[in-house]
């Protein structure tokens, strides 16, 4: 008992606390593009178990890049997120998902090479519950999941571009899937593992001026 | 075997006996360049391929039961053992499948021997050992009788845990052998071995907070008949005909304490062959060796389907070997076997060897030889649903259609993958070996070999997701995807010192990489994490860490002293340098050093005394420096001291 209140505390002040932190500019103060690290960004933590399975309350959280902030799920049917996060499902507000002109593709390679995104990139669209722009399961889009473990790790070499709902360039790569970014050791307990996760650590640089360039 | 070109390995029974072994995998893991493994039992890694693909024999005869492609080592006694021989590299041209990486040929005690054993072994962990041996030899029937009977309590590497790291166990051997000379010409025998495996189960899981336990059992009971007539037409020709009957029967069963329920996963295996072999020498420097057989497999598991549903395979083959002595100096041998299988596509195994001696001193010998590895009932038929993790589902590639379609229809998919439309019949793994070697031996008792080998693996099986269930769950199946090469050196060094001490010392080097993942890394298209700044970087060779479970180096320093009056001491180090386990950083490979399991040294020494003709007394201890890794070795519980009594009536 006691152990699900500290759990229900942690849980809580995790959602308080989110840091969102600035980066450095990359080019000057005039610059359109910023770049932003998140935090423990909390996506739908584990509250229980049904049938056996560990679930949450079923909620995404939103998220503007445009903004950098979280986006009450009340503004989920706007143009105000761009980016949405549950378990390891994520969402671009398009298609099924929302209104906006947003979509994305997994790139491969690596975060800093990707300085523009180029002219015959397909952004693909969310189409639920079949297809999603970035692809949920292991080893198919951003991350692993290593079943003897029971371990979720962002595959390293893979960047997320996006378009946001107002049809802006972005390109996300996600760090940790766990609180604090970092992942339990592989021996650690199935309860730690559990608690520790869903809980984003990621980078981001957005393109305010509408071009593909990330410079 | 007496396959003179291909280096054979023997450990004889004095080896074995001052060794202090008990089971086949004790033995082996004192050897250069073998490395047993922990998962799923004690398997074999020789040549850097894994245990699933060499070929055990007993008496000459392939032992079945494997679980996870592992055949486990420490099902067999070795009390009743009068040597082993291990072949490396691939030798499918004789054996077929399994027999790529190599053979292991555990030999019992022979015919013709006279006499009656007794031995107790009492160590740590409340383990005890006892085996009792009977050989008579008449006029011209020879009879042996061996039983032995192991038990252990188990240990647990961490404190207070519900579950140990092993739990109890007892394991039961029992063979009979009779040979009987009907003429000058004709001799027949059979062989009758049973054994018998049971491991307590009580094992906890942690699920948020709430801890469930559940107890119960593993068995395994196995059987072994070797019924054979041999005849010997002249001096030149002689004939056996072998019949062999063996099956595999095992059984877990856990009661859950609570909802769940009891869980009881069954899996029977038969095996059963008839084959003729010709031993022809039609001049004094050629031997041919000609041979065919009929194989039926049987396999019934509640993975699978239900019990009621037996699987089966029939293989029909044939296999010629020609030994040539051209000269004093070079012989050559070439063979082929071609093995015709009803549930996957067939195989031709060919092998060449020469062997080369420059003098009396120094020889070469060099061979290349195909390998396979027959697609196994799991991979075939397996369907099974895993609720407890993720709900995760595996089909066999005979029965993942079928399923596909009926979860479809029953509009439990979310989606299939363009895996899916991949699916096709299993073909058998292949592998190509080259084995180059050069033998010293000086006639001051110092031996030196070389071995270079080279294994080049191709269509090896692996799973791959073919579709997604509605309720997340992934779906896999088996495709002939994965191309792996392992390669190295391996040095073996002797001297013998006046009679009394012999000290040995081998050296293993090894590299194994998976084929995709080298061009991949080559094409710059393979990424690291950083572990202490989480910084991302494009991979360079140099830092792939090949196939989990490989150690780069590997080698052993080993002393036994014999003194005259039958006292004898040994003391064996073996040195085991780092291996990948698992992989930490999202890219699938090893890589990182926290990827790798730490390099160890294991040290054990034995001492024993004969008093008088009858009694033989030793006592030793295994890992004296006490290294334990929990994670990574499981199944070394630490220093381990034991004695050993042996009466010989």
């Amino acid at each position: 008992m006691n152990r699900s209140i500290i759990f229900a505390f942690a849980l809580l002040s995790s959602l308080f606390f989110i840091a969102c932190e600035k980066e450095e500019n990359a080019s000057g103060p005039n610059s359109t593009l910023t770049s932003n690290l998140v935090k423990d960004l909390v996506a739908d933590t584990i509250v229980g178990l049904a049938n056996g399975q560990p679930v949450g309350v079923g909620k995404y959280t939103f998220y503007s890049l445009e903004n950098n902030a979280i986006v009450p799920s009340s503004d989920s049917n706007s143009t105000k997120w761009d980016i949405a996060f549950r378990g390891t499902s994520i969402l671009t507000n398009a298609g099924t998902s929302g209104p906006g002109a947003g979509g994305a593709f997994v790139y491969t390679g690596a975060y800093d090479e990707l300085k523009t995104v180029s002219p015959d990139s397909v952004f693909r669209k969310d189409s639920a519950p079949s297809s999603f722009a970035i692809p949920s399961g292991s080893n198919k889009g951003w991350y692993v999941y290593d079943p003897v473990n029971n371990l979720i790790t962002p595959i390293p070499g893979r960047v997320l571009v996006i378009k946001t709902a107002k049809g802006n360039y972005a390109k996300i790569e996600i760090i940790n899937y766990y609180k604090g970014g970092t992942t339990p050791a592989p021996s650690s307990s199935d309860d730690i593992k559990l608690k520790t996760q869903r809980f984003y650590t990621f980078r981001f640089a957005h393109q305010a001026n509408g071009t593909a360039s990330f410079q | 075997m007496g396959n003179l070109a291909i280096p054979v390995l023997l450990i004889n029974s004095k080896t074995l006996y001052q060794s202090g072994s008990l089971r086949l995998n004790d033995i082996l893991s004192e050897q250069t360049g073998l490395m047993i493994t922990d998962n799923f039992g004690k398997g074999i890694q020789m040549q850097g391929l894994s245990s699933e693909y060499t070929l055990v024999l007993l008496d000459g005869e392939p032992l079945i039961g494997r679980t996870g492609g592992v055949l486990d080592l420490s099902r067999i006694t070795i009390r009743n053992i009068r040597k082993v021989e291990i072949i490396k590299g691939p030798s499918s041209s004789l054996y077929g499948s399994e027999a790529m990486g190599g053979v292991i040929n555990i030999i019992t005690d022979g015919a013709g021997q006279h006499k009656t054993d007794a031995s107790i072994r009492f160590g740590r962990f409340g383990s005890i050992d006892g085996a009792i041996n009977y050989a008579r030899k008449y006029k011209k029937t020879d009879i042996q009788l061996a039983s032995n009977y192991n038990r252990s309590e188990g240990y647990s590497l961490k404190p207070f845990a519900v579950q140990k790291t092993v739990e109890p166990f007892w394991k039961a051997a029992h063979q009979l052998n009779i040979n009987h000379l009907i003429s000058e010409r004709w001799k027949a025998g059979a062989g009758l071995r049973f054994n018998n495996t049971h491991i307590d189960n009580s094992i906890s899981v942690q699920n948020l907070g709430s801890t469930i336990t559940s107890k119960g059992f593993e068995k395994n009971q196995e059987y072994n008949i070797t019924p054979f007539i041999q005849y010997q037409v002249d001096k030149k020709i002689k004939s056996v005909l072998r019949g062999y009957i063996t099956g595999f029967h095992a059984r877990q069963q856990l009661d859950v304490k609570d909802a769940y329920g009891s869980y009881n996963d069954k899996f029977n295996q038969l095996f059963a062959r008839v084959e003729q072999q010709t031993d022809i020498h039609p001049t004094e420097q050629s031997t041919l060796t000609l041979g065919a057989g009929l194989i039926k497999e049987q396999v019934s598991s509640n993975r699978y389907d239900s019990l009621s549903t037996l699987r089966n395979n029939q293989i029909a083959y044939l296999f010629a070997q020609h030994e040539y002595a051209v000269n004093e100096q070079l012989t050559i041998i070439g063979g082929v076997r071609f093995d015709a299988n009803k549930a996957y596509a067939s195989v031709l195994s060919p092998k060449f060897s020469f062997q080369y001696k420059l003098n009396r001193c120094l020889n070469f010998n060099a061979s290349y030889g195909r390998g396979f590895k027959a697609p196994d009932f799991r991979q075939l038929y397996l369907n099974f649903t895993n609720l407890a993790a993720g709900a995760y589902s595996v089909f066999g590639t005979e029965v993942a259609t079928a399923e596909i379609n009926r979860m479809s229809a029953a509009m439990m998919l979310e989606q299939t993958t363009d895996m899916f439309s991949k699916l096709s019949v299993l073909k058998p793994e292949t592998s190509g070996g080259l084995n180059l070697g050069v033998q010293y031996i000086h006639p001051q008792k110092i031996q030196f070999n070389l071995n270079l080998f080279r294994n080049d693996l191709s269509n090896m099986i692996v799973t791959d997701v073919i579709a997604f269930k509605k309720n997340g769950g992934q779906i896999y199946s088996y495709f002939n995807l994965k191309r792996a090469l392992t390669q190295g050196a391996e040095i073996n060094l002797s001297k013998q010192f006046i009679n009394v001490l012999n000290i040995q010392a081998g050296y293993q080097y090894l590299y194994t990489a998976d084929k995709d993942v080298v061009d991949a890394i080559k094409d710059g298209k393979v990424f690291q994490r950083n572990q202490s700044n989480n910084l991302v970087s494009r991979m360079g060779l140099n830092e792939y860490g090949g196939l989990p479970y490989r150690s780069r180096h590997s080698g052993n320093i080993k002393f036994y002293y014999q003194h005259v009056k039958g006292f004898f001491a040994t003391s064996r180090l073996m040195y085991r340098g780092r291996w990948g386990t698992m992989d930490l950083d999202g890219n699938g490979l090893i890589n990182r050093a926290d990827e790798f399991a730490k390099g160890h040294l294991q040290l054990n020494c034995s001492a024993g005394i004969q008093i008088k003709q009858q009694i033989k007394l030793m006592a030793g201890v295994d890992n004296v420096l006490n290294y334990k890794d929990l994670i990574n070795l499981p199944g070394n519980p630490g220093r381990v001291g034991y004695i050993d009594l042996q009466f010989n009536f």
